[in-house]
């Protein structure tokens, strides 16, 4: 007991954890904010420079910049509604608007606080549970990972402002361009045009980066005379009434971030739209309405996706299974330096584990100070003139896609993405549920094969396990009520219940 | 216009030069080394742990890339398109050696030169912990009592599982389904939460969980027992006639352009005989599960060619590929 809190506060007593720790949450916060450079990026980068360091070092800073990442994506995608990664996207849906408002300053404050309840709560899980929930998330088949990316696609009912066909549209394109590249079960390539360089199919945050940052800044070409909103930078922190009020929703989509992030291939980006559809679906009185500055819109993706990181853990420390990109890289490195990632890491190495548990809280912490400092400065960002604004965004998605993969191939289908994204934008459509899919069009195509190949192509087979296996039972019916509440059928339903004690 | 003719000889003459002193002096600048894989994989993690060991002996800087994608077509396809100086690197595993019978490509392996093939790893047949199988022969009698029904994990075509199974097929029949996932990681996990029934896997993905007993070996895809799993049986003792294509595995290593000057070539390969043989990066080798192999030159060659000769034939004769390998020169082993 005494060695598990000596190796808790390890990364607390330690003066040189500790400003290791501190100096990866701040890089990271910044990494996670430039588009297109990623925490995934900047780990196996430290996998390299950290070689010959000790391994609880190297822990150390890259805990921090994980931390720090993934809350850092929030920052342009409220200040420019560009998401700085994936996990970051539902952020902008009402970050953004926000800033608009004015309010970017308060925006910032109460994500950060957000966050940094989301990752204490992920890190609390990991913490308590995480054999439990280890176990829990091999019990997912391919099929639930098909169902999970089919609740996922509803979102789109969601998202779609104004028009649901136009929200369907976007999301079938989405999901059309996520199908690019080599088909994943016989190599073939799909709508490649025989190019090498679409064997490897369109990256995601490629078409994120062109959609979201080219096609602002072409957009706000638009509106050039007309003057920035001024930004009030007073009461920036969060006061703790405002804190208490969102704390429910906070919890609630912390849970949602925690297990999502658990389930191994599926990570924040999911998370937080879930957690954006939740607390669209749950809050009846938003402080304003979804989409246009709700703070109920803020609270709940960013909960989720610094709940995720705890999450995305769980099976990395208990079974050697990266949860996320990012854990698989730190699988990596304990693999470089000489430990075994794998169900006996808690036996063997149990200092990796709650090492691992202490640095988390301590990052979180270190991310409160962090991300809580220099709002102002940010805040006025958004005041910048328009023709500092825009080159400085479209430098800013260059040189992030080009990170991605030195391609400048990529950089070229960015900017296309990107004029091809102000024209959607004119025309009405919304870039969410391109996005959206983007990223689960490729996951409903690689585990409906997967589920298929499984039952030997019977349908009916699929069908019995999808009402028989209590998982896949869940989601079916919650998928079920979910289509049925948008149709006549609900309203029917209801009135019937209604009705029915009357008769009586 | 004479001055500028001038100023052009000059500046072309200093130029070659400046070359040909750069040659003399390689590495002058860092070296950029491709991985075609992304972060965090297999190929990633043994080049990270590797390199340290190559740039203390080439004293300059190796910068590491990953350009995943396409089987690593295309960070293969890069370093074949980069000038052939020695600062464009591949650090790549056995994957191109099938492009010309996936008709993934048009190349393979013989379009680069080999610095090194550091390591090659073993397969195994792995079960979850619960499978009431315990040998490969029950495995093989399950398949032949229900043809069609057992899943078998794999990873697309060209992949290990799929290689494995095309090896056991051309020697005996084992008709399965088989359910494609994106790599070893994720059809561990579908292993592991029982919703495969087996699926062959390098050694050093599956070893830590094997010796934790969350996934059981029935066989090693060797001729003999291994040190790393005592007391699993070799997979020639239930398919004797497999032994033609063994000993076989996955194997990594580091290519540069053909056309690269021959002293480069030379250093190159000096740096990373030295670097492989270090007692550290064999120890990670070890604990990876991986066997050292340290070959270059003509060794790499032979190396590769039987390599190739021998997996193409077997899924040629199993009836995993279309493209017949003699059509595109791989001769028969």
């Amino acid at each position: 007991m005494s060695e598990t809190i000596s190796y808790l506060l390890m990364a607390w007593s330690d003066p040189n954890l500790l400003l290791l720790t501190a100096l990866g949450t701040f890089a990271g916060i910044y990494i996670g904010a430039i588009p297109g450079l990623s925490v995934t990026m900047a780990v196996s980068i430290l996998v390299s420079f950290t070689f010959s360091w000790e391994v609880n070092s190297a822990l150390a800073l890259i805990v921090g910049i994980y931390i720090g990442g993934v809350y850092g994506g929030s920052r342009s995608a409220i200040l420019l509604n560009i998401p700085g990664a994936p996990s970051s996207v539902a952020t902008a849906f009402d970050g953004y608007p926000l800033a608009k408002l004015g309010e970017a300053g308060r925006a910032i404050g109460l994500s950060t606080v957000m966050s940094v309840i989301g990752g204490l709560a992920g890190t609390l899980v990991l913490a308590s549970a995480a054999p439990v929930i280890g176990d829990m998330a091999l019990k997912f088949a391919p099929r639930d990972y098909f169902l999970i990316a089919a609740l996922g696609l509803l979102l789109v009912g969601s998202l779609a402002e104004g028009s649901l066909a136009k929200g369907v549209f976007a999301a079938a394109l989405g999901t059309v361009i996520g199908l690019v590249g080599m088909d994943p079960v016989t190599a073939q390539g799909r709508f490649t045009l025989g190019q090498v360089e679409l064997m490897g199919g369109i990256h995601y945050v490629v078409v994120m980066i062109g959609l979201f940052g080219v096609a602002e800044a072409f957009y706000q070409l638009h509106s050039l005379d007309v003057p920035a909103v001024r930004q009030q930078v007073t009461k920036i922190i969060p006061s703790v009434a405002m804190v208490l009020k969102f704390l429910p929703l906070s919890l609630r989509t912390a849970v949602i971030g925690v297990l999502v992030g658990a389930l191994p291939g599926v990570g924040g980006d999911i998370a937080a739209l879930m957690a954006y559809d939740h607390a669209k679906r749950t809050v009846k009185k938003p402080s304003r309405p979804f989409g246009q500055g709700a703070y109920e819109g803020l609270v709940a993706p960013e909960t989720a996706n610094s709940a995720a990181v705890g999450g995305a853990y769980v099976p990395m420390l208990t079974l050697g299974i990266p949860g996320d990109a990012v854990t698989a890289v730190i699988i990596g490195a304990l693999v470089i330096h000489g430990l075994n990632p794998g169900p006996m890491l808690m036996v063997e190495s149990p200092h990796i584990f709650w090492f691992t548990v202490g640095n988390l809280a301590l990052a979180n912490i270190f991310l409160l100070v962090f991300g809580l400092m220099g709002i102002k400065l940010f805040a006025k960002l958004v005041e910048l003139p328009k023709a500092m604004l825009i080159p400085l965004i479209l430098v800013l998605c260059v040189v992030g896609t080009y990170s991605i993969n030195s391609s400048m191939t990529e950089v070229y289908w960015m900017l296309g993405f990107g004029l091809f994204g102000y024209f959607l934008k004119v025309f009405g459509f919304q870039m969410g549920p391109v996005i959206l899919g983007v990223i689960l069009g490729p996951m409903m195509d690689n585990s409906w094969r997967q589920a298929m190949a499984s039952v030997g192509d019977n349908p009916v087979e699929l069908l019995g396990e999808l009402l028989s296996n209590p998982v896949s039972l869940i989601l079916t019916v919650g998928i079920t009520l979910i289509l049925l509440g948008k149709t006549p059928v609900s309203g029917w339903l209801k009135k019937k219940c209604k009705c029915t004690p009357v008769t009586h | 216009m004479l001055k500028k003719l001038l100023v052009g000889l000059t500046l072309a003459a200093s130029a070659a030069g400046f070359s040909l002193a750069a040659h003399a002096a390689y590495p002058e600048r860092s070296i950029q080394a491709v991985i075609p894989w992304g972060a965090g994989g297999a190929t990633d993690n043994v080049m990270r742990s590797l390199t340290p060991y190559v740039e203390k002996e080439l004293g300059g800087k190796v910068i590491l890339n990953n350009r995943p994608g396409g089987t690593a077509v295309i960070g293969t396809s890069y370093v074949l398109g980069q000038q052939p100086n020695g600062y464009t690197l591949l650090l790549g595993a056995e994957n191109p050696q099938l492009y010309p019978v996936l008709g993934l490509a048009k190349f393979d392996y013989s379009a680069l030169y080999p610095i090194n093939l550091i390591g090659q790893n073993v397969a195994v047949i792995a079960v979850h912990a619960d499978s009431p199988w315990n040998s490969m022969a029950d495995l093989m009698a399950a398949a032949k009592a229900n043809p069609g029904s057992l899943r078998m994990g794999g990873a697309g075509a060209g992949a290990l599982p799929s290689t494995v199974h095309a090896m056991i097929s051309a020697v005996d029949q084992l008709d399965v389904r088989e359910v494609t996932f994106g790599g070893d990681g994720p059809g561990i996990t579908a292993l592991m939460g029982q919703h495969i029934d087996f699926m062959p896997l390098s050694l050093a993905a599956a070893k830590e969980l094997i010796r934790t007993g969350k996934l059981k070996a029935l066989a090693v895809v060797s001729t003999e027992e291994i040190p790393e799993l005592p007391g699993v049986e070799p997979i020639s003792k239930t398919l004797p006639a497999i032994a033609d294509y063994l000993p076989w595995g996955p194997f990594w290593g580091v290519w540069v352009h053909k056309d690269t000057p021959d002293d480069v070539k030379q250093k190159l390969t000096a740096a990373y005989a030295k670097a492989v043989a270090t007692p550290e990066f064999q120890a990670f080798l070890k604990n990876y599960g991986a066997k050292s192999l340290n070959l270059s030159g003509d060794e790499a060659s032979q190396f590769l060619n039987r390599w190739q000769s021998v997996t193409t034939w077997s899924m040629y004769k199993a009836k995993a590929i279309d493209i017949a390998p003699d059509s595109v020169g791989i001769a028969k082993p």
